[in-house]
């Protein structure tokens, strides 16, 4: 086991000395079956070269920080084995669709904003005293909307969306399946809040069903489930009579 | 005296923002993004098979507007092209049906004394109302065609 090595071949940006990215080759010891493509990213941060730049903070899929591109495709680098890509050799990229900042480090503020649009919080039309105790819910209420609260914020989904790479005023899947989330939680009453943005053209109307963000999302969300089940929703309220109360 | 500070937070889209000014490198999408994957692929195909259909039926309105004359000088289609033509966009639209029926356990949610129908019942359901439809829409046409 020792004996066997990996080549990881790594995003390299450096926006004082480089006009575009370029990539970098790294041959590296295959230590452990259990080895993540994280894990190598670490070796060779802390033994081959430090000055290679990534994200990462948990190492157990929780954080949604890790994400990048494996062999083109979005993953979480702390869930991506390296014994199912070897003996090839690794592609590791920046998310796609997203500025790059450094090597494998990309700019989140444009979904940062856009998350905070949707407002994903519980949002009350009037609070009630905390005398009056909790806000009960059956376990039907909380499966009603308990799969979109799964979300990580990781972004794999944004990099995996052709139509958010193409048009980046697109809200995009995981910001339209936290505010699904919310908008299905029987505590909340935000829904006429939120629905100016999700229901707006740039919103769910931008999405063309491609479904590649279910596809890749680490925690079965389903984004575009989420999004689909928006539109029929927004269509229903437009269109049936006492559709648009409360 | 502790000083309260509103701190910015990168949770309410604030903050020094990790982008400004920094040169950043944007990407762009390749022409050929389509190809990267099976799936995207699939979905370009998908939507592709829509275009066809669409000249075909604008070729249908043109023909009724034709036999509208009545049916003394009216010739339908029968070239060859025209049945090849037919038949493929007959294989398009049966595609495009497909996919978007079998899409139709994701989007559509309906619950039955509180219990949620499961998607694949729904799934069947549509391909049992495609196909109740296709029988009556082909029993009108060959009947008003005897």
């Amino acid at each position: 086991m020792a004996d066997k090595r990996v080549t990881i071949q790594a995003t390299r940006y450096d926006p004082d000395r480089d006009s575009a990215p370029r990539m970098q080759s790294y041959d590296i010891p295959f230590y452990d079956e259990s080895m993540v493509v994280l894990d190598a990213l670490n070796y060779i941060k802390n033994h081959v070269d430090g000055s290679l730049s990534f994200r990462w903070s948990c190492r157990m899929g929780i954080c949604g920080s890790c994400g990048m591109m494996v062999n083109g495709t979005p993953k979480l680098t702390c869930n991506a084995f390296v014994r199912d890509y070897w003996p090839r050799a690794i592609h590791v990229g920046p998310l796609n669709n997203f500025p790059l900042i450094r090597d494998l480090v990309i700019d989140m503020d444009d979904f940062m904003h856009k998350l905070k649009s949707i407002k994903p919080w519980v949002i009350r039309k009037q609070e009630l005293p905390l005398g009056a105790g909790e806000h009960r819910q059956t376990n039907q209420q909380i499966d009603e909307f308990r799969q979109f609260s799964e979300c990580i914020n990781c972004m794999l989904c944004y990099a995996a969306c052709p139509v958010y790479g193409l048009n980046n005023e697109f809200l995009g899947p995981a910001a339209i399946a936290l505010a699904r989330r919310y908008n299905l939680d029987s505590r909340d009453q935000g829904l006429k809040e939120r629905l100016p943005v999700i229901g707006d053209a740039e919103g769910v109307w931008e999405c063309s069903f491609v479904g590649e963000c279910s596809v890749v999302c680490p925690k079965g969300v389903d984004p575009a489930k989420a999004i689909q089940q928006t539109k029929l929703d927004t269509t229903m309220r437009f269109v049936l009579p006492y559709g648009n109360r409360d | 005296m502790a000083t309260e500070i509103d701190m910015p937070s990168p949770h309410r889209g604030e903050g020094q923002g990790e982008g400004q000014g920094v040169k950043e490198y944007r990407w762009r999408m390749p022409a050929n993004w389509w190809t990267r994957t099976r799936h995207y692929f699939l979905y370009v195909a998908r939507e592709f098979t829509a275009v066809p259909m669409a000249l075909w039926l604008i070729w249908l309105l043109y023909e009724i507007k034709l036999a509208g004359n009545g049916p003394a000088g009216y010739y339908p289609p029968r070239s060859a092209a025209f049945v090849a033509f037919s038949a493929v966009v007959l294989l398009f639209a049966l595609y495009h049906s497909y996919t978007f029926l079998k899409l139709a356990g994701v989007i559509i949610r309906v619950k039955v004394l509180d219990r949620s129908i499961p998607p694949r019942v729904i799934v069947m359901a549509m391909f049992g109302a495609w196909a109740a439809g296709s029988v009556v829409v082909g029993f009108v046409l060959i009947w008003f065609a005897r």
